[in-house]
């Protein structure tokens, strides 16, 4: 029985106004972010063959990620140059500090269509499934010819979930066979199966977004006030409580600006510079200093932003949106925890080639060890997290499925 | 009896469900957000202040000239209507080791999100059924065998609705607001109320434009249900996806050399490329000194060299000839490849400027960037109050380097033998940067395009409306 509903809610779907508009939608969506992502991608690739450095060169530099096409996340942080000086390490930016119209908007990658536009599509394929059947008087009759109505809500949930899935699927698999042909973009194996695994959590969070909207849809009498619920619902949870999230982390959690790190290093190295020249000491033990201070600073905002990066996060994660922008970020390796890592890579590297530099002093400029960051392996990334936050997102659906048919069973369908 | 139609509408919106819901959302979320920025503004006032006292720590002990520029630039510091809106002045700082990745992952919100977003979303809620539905319930039709005329209708239902749209968003605001003026630490003055009144007045534009749309929406539908559909897409479009895609586009329309190529091609020009443009002029000048001074195509060693000097005046003119054309030759070298640096970085900037102008035109296609573009420049947080900074910065740069080269001349004629460049000198009288916002007048002007714009689209939309209306068939 369950089978039959589920065929004629794909077929009504088929029929309607509302899927081919919505499809049509997020296909021409999706291949947009693919194409302009693809550049953006391309354009890092080309900045990077630029400054990659020559066999030797004591820089760290990170090739840009292929799965930033998909999330980009921190994947321009992650993609600059680190280049160690005498005294430390200075940053190169990437291009795009030139056009400031970039800081305004997000950035239209892939999950930021899921993350927005797929949701929406989701609540609106879920907000009258049951009421917009009351009103057309069809349930009644439904429930007259002995269809269980759990047979009813599991055939609406699978029926409407495929039609769905299924054209998404076929949209984003056909963007990234594309993406396959084209000799620039490289995927490794790994990274494909980390793209799979995008895709899969994908599709939970938008079984979960169809599931709030059926919840809902029980539990109104009339299609009219679930679908105004269910946005300003939406609203909520992909807005303002990931955003306001972090904002509130922040009141709790003391964290010195980036500003006043800077410029304590740069009152360091001036310091330590002048009194070398006044004859204090010698240079490798005032290469020594700025490197332990610059080092300590970096600890202790390191330990501070941790805490704070954690807090925003069990904030955040109220929104099951913000746990699928985490979990999918980590997985792409281009996630807050893999900044991090990378970053005491850096870190790493840096006090390696001051020691060879201090070690013997008349080392030639490139004679260093060659900088390279192996991402964490999906394992690790899976347990850090990402896991869990699949997981939480899964509950989420699986809670709001089973609310909805608690409701579904007690509802008056007159 | 337009009066009656606009009584009713409002009557009949503050009755629903959606506008109950509207107020309670409103009124949580301006007033967290008010507070949790003003807290904010506090810590950072707080921390600039810290770090203008570690600087002068500093500058007591270290505080030499050669490394200045590192130590003492130019900082915007928070500004009181940060409380707000915050702007562009996300401490994101890519240009450091230390940079804070998390508004890259969500953007922080603050009242041009809240109204930009929220507020559009709700007006399409609370339009999308102001004709469809009132024809699904029949009393369109009543309405109008009432000898009622269209246009009084669709204006009264616009009128109406935008009003029942403003009350709660003004009344979250004044709690806002509320949280703002209780905090002692806050001052507002003249100019930021200023700036709250017009950007309220561009949200009313912004609230009207987006009612007068969906009403348009509406009355080009007969079900609401299908109203509905259409309304959110083309709230996707205008408000999510148009703004995001804007900069993707010009970059494409207008493509800019990355940042990283020029200063490889300013390191060439610089490098390499000066030093064979400096080896040919010196070879060009040598020969024609060497027909004209043939001891100086002798090889002598600089000993030699100098015994000469000291015998001979003929070969000692030659030698200083010879010095003297080295020199020019090189000076010219750095010139001409200065120039061509400045060139290629002028051509970059020119560039990057063309690119971000190209950006700003195709996101205002949206009324969403129209918005978020006018608010920050009233507020001074946005790309004006950049280009602003930029300037005054410069200025004050300048200021402190004549004030650095006085007062080492000063020193070097007091004590001619020490390297005052490398020796901690007390900077007390120097000339402090002060940011001082941008006059109010300014910002106006620079706003008043995004009001003639949205003003624009909100007539267009009403037109479309109203022709819309007037062909509808209410059966």
């Amino acid at each position: 029985m369950t089978g039959t509903i589920a065929r004629k809610e794909i077929l009504s779907n088929l029929l309607s106004y509302k899927f081919y508009v919505v499809i049509l939608l997020a296909a021409a969506l999706v291949a947009t972010s693919f194409f302009v992502m693809t550049r953006d991608y391309k354009e890092r690739l080309a900045d990077y063959g630029l400054i990659r450095p020559k066999p030797g060169e004591p820089i760290a530099v990170n090739p840009p990620n292929p799965l930033s096409i998909f999330a980009k996340g921190l994947d321009e942080a992650m993609a600059r140059s680190f280049e160690v000086g005498p005294t430390g390490i200075s940053v190169r930016a990437g291009q795009k500090s030139g056009n400031t119209v970039f800081a305004f908007f997000p950035t239209p990658d892939f999950l930021y269509i899921v993350r927005v536009v797929l949701s929406l599509i989701a609540l609106l394929f879920g907000f009258d499934q049951v009421s917009r059947e009351k009103e057309a008087g069809t349930l009644r009759q439904m429930l007259a010819n002995q269809t269980s109505r759990s047979a009813i809500l599991i055939g609406k949930w699978a029926g409407n979930f495929l039609s769905l899935a299924v054209p998404f699927l076929l949209v984003t698999t056909l963007g990234t066979a594309v993406l396959g042909l084209d000799p620039d973009i490289r995927f490794s194996a790994d990274q494909v199966l980390r793209l799979a695994l995008i895709l899969v959590l994908t599709l939970v969070y938008i079984a979960v977004f169809l599931s709030l909207g059926i919840l809902v849809s029980t539990l109104t009498r009339r299609a009219s006030s679930s679908v105004v619920i269910l946005l300003f619902i939406w609203a909520v949870l992909v807005f303002i409580l990931p955003n306001l999230g972090t904002l509130v982390a922040r009141q709790m959690v003391d964290v010195p600006s980036v500003r006043a790190l800077s410029e304590k290093r740069q009152q360091v190295w001036t310091r330590e510079v002048l009194l070398r020249i006044r004859g204090v000491g010698d240079w490798p033990s005032h290469i020594k200093t700025i490197s332990a201070e610059n080092d300590a600073l970096e600890a202790d905002y390191r330990v501070k932003f941790d805490r704070l990066v954690k807090l925003s996060k069990n904030i955040n994660r109220i929104s099951p949106v913000a746990g699928f922008v985490y979990a999918a970020t980590e997985i792409a390796g281009t996630g807050i925890g893999e900044e991090g890592a990378f970053k005491s890579e850096v870190v790493r590297y840096k006090n390696a080639v001051l020691g060879k530099r201090l070690a013997s002093p008349d080392l030639k400029s490139s004679d260093y060890p060659a900088f390279l960051y192996r991402y964490r392996p999906l394992g690790r990334v899976l347990t850090r997290g990402a896991l869990f936050d699949t997981a939480w997102l899964a509950v989420c659906g699986i809670l709001f499925f089973a609310l909805s048919y608690f409701v579904f069973v007690r509802y008056d369908v007159r | 009896m337009i009066r009656t139609i606009v009584r009713k509408e409002i009557l009949g919106n503050i009755l629903s469900f959606r506008f109950v819901v509207t107020l309670a959302l409103l009124l949580i979320v301006v007033p967290v957000t008010t507070f949790v920025l003003t807290n904010d503004y506090l810590k950072k006032v707080a921390d600039a202040s810290l770090r203008q006292s570690e600087i002068e720590t500093y500058l007591r002990s270290y505080g030499h000239f050669n490394r200045i520029g590192n130590i003492l630039k130019a900082a915007q510091p928070p500004i009181s209507f940060n409380t707000l809106v915050r702007g562009l002045s996300a401490d994101v700082n890519m240009a450091e080791f230390d940079d804070d990745p998390l508004p890259v992952m969500f953007p922080l919100v603050d009242l041009v999100f809240v109204v930009a977003i929220l507020m559009s979303l709700v007006a399409l809620i609370f339009a999308y059924d102001a004709v469809s539905g009132e024809k699904e319930d029949g009393t369109l039709k009543l309405m109008l065998a009432n000898g009622l005329a269209r246009p009084k209708v669709v204006l009264a239902k616009v009128a109406g609705g935008a009003v029942t749209l403003l009350v709660p968003f003004l009344m979250s605001l004044i709690v806002g607001l509320l949280v703002i003026l209780v905090h002692p630490g806050v001052d507002w003055k003249a100019a930021d109320w200023g700036a709250l009144g017009l950007i309220t007045l561009g949200t009313v534009l912004y609230v009207m434009l987006f009612y007068a749309l969906g009403v348009f929406i509406s009355a080009r539908h007969h079900a609401s249900s299908a109203s509905i559909m259409t309304s959110l897409l083309v709230w996707v479009l205008l408000v999510l996806v148009v703004p995001s895609l804007s900069p993707y586009i010009a970059s494409f329309l207008s493509p800019t050399p990355s940042r990283i190529q020029v200063e490889r091609e300013a390191e060439r020009l610089g490098d390499t490329e000066r030093d064979d443009l400096g080896r040919k002029l010196e070879a060009e000048r040598m020969r024609e000194l060497v027909a004209r001074y043939p001891v100086l195509n002798e090889r002598l060693s600089e000993a030699d060299q100098k015994r000469l000097m000291v015998r001979d005046p003929a070969a000692r003119a030659a030698f200083e000839a010879a010095t003297k054309a080295k020199q020019g030759a090189w000076d010219e070298a750095n010139r001409v490849q200065g120039d061509k640096i400045d060139a290629v970085r002028r051509a970059a900037a020119q560039k990057e400027e063309a690119q971000t102008e190209l950006a700003r035109t195709i996101s205002m296609v949206s009324p969403l960037s129209v918005f978020t573009y006018l608010a920050t420049d009233l507020s001074s947080t946005g790309l004006r109050n950049e280009a602003y900074f930029g300037r005054i910065s410069g200025v004050w740069d300048r200021e402190f380097w004549d004030y650095a080269q006085k007062k080492i001349a000063d020193l070097q004629a007091k004590d001619p033998a020490t390297d005052w460049w490398n020796t901690a000198v007390d900077m007390s009288d120097r000339p402090r940067f002060e940011y001082r916002e941008e006059a109010f007048g300014g910002r106006i002007q620079a706003a008043l395009p995004g009001f003639l714009l949205l003003l624009g689209y909100g007539l267009v939309f009403f037109v479309l409306a109203y022709v819309s209306f007037l062909k509808y068939d209410v059966r």
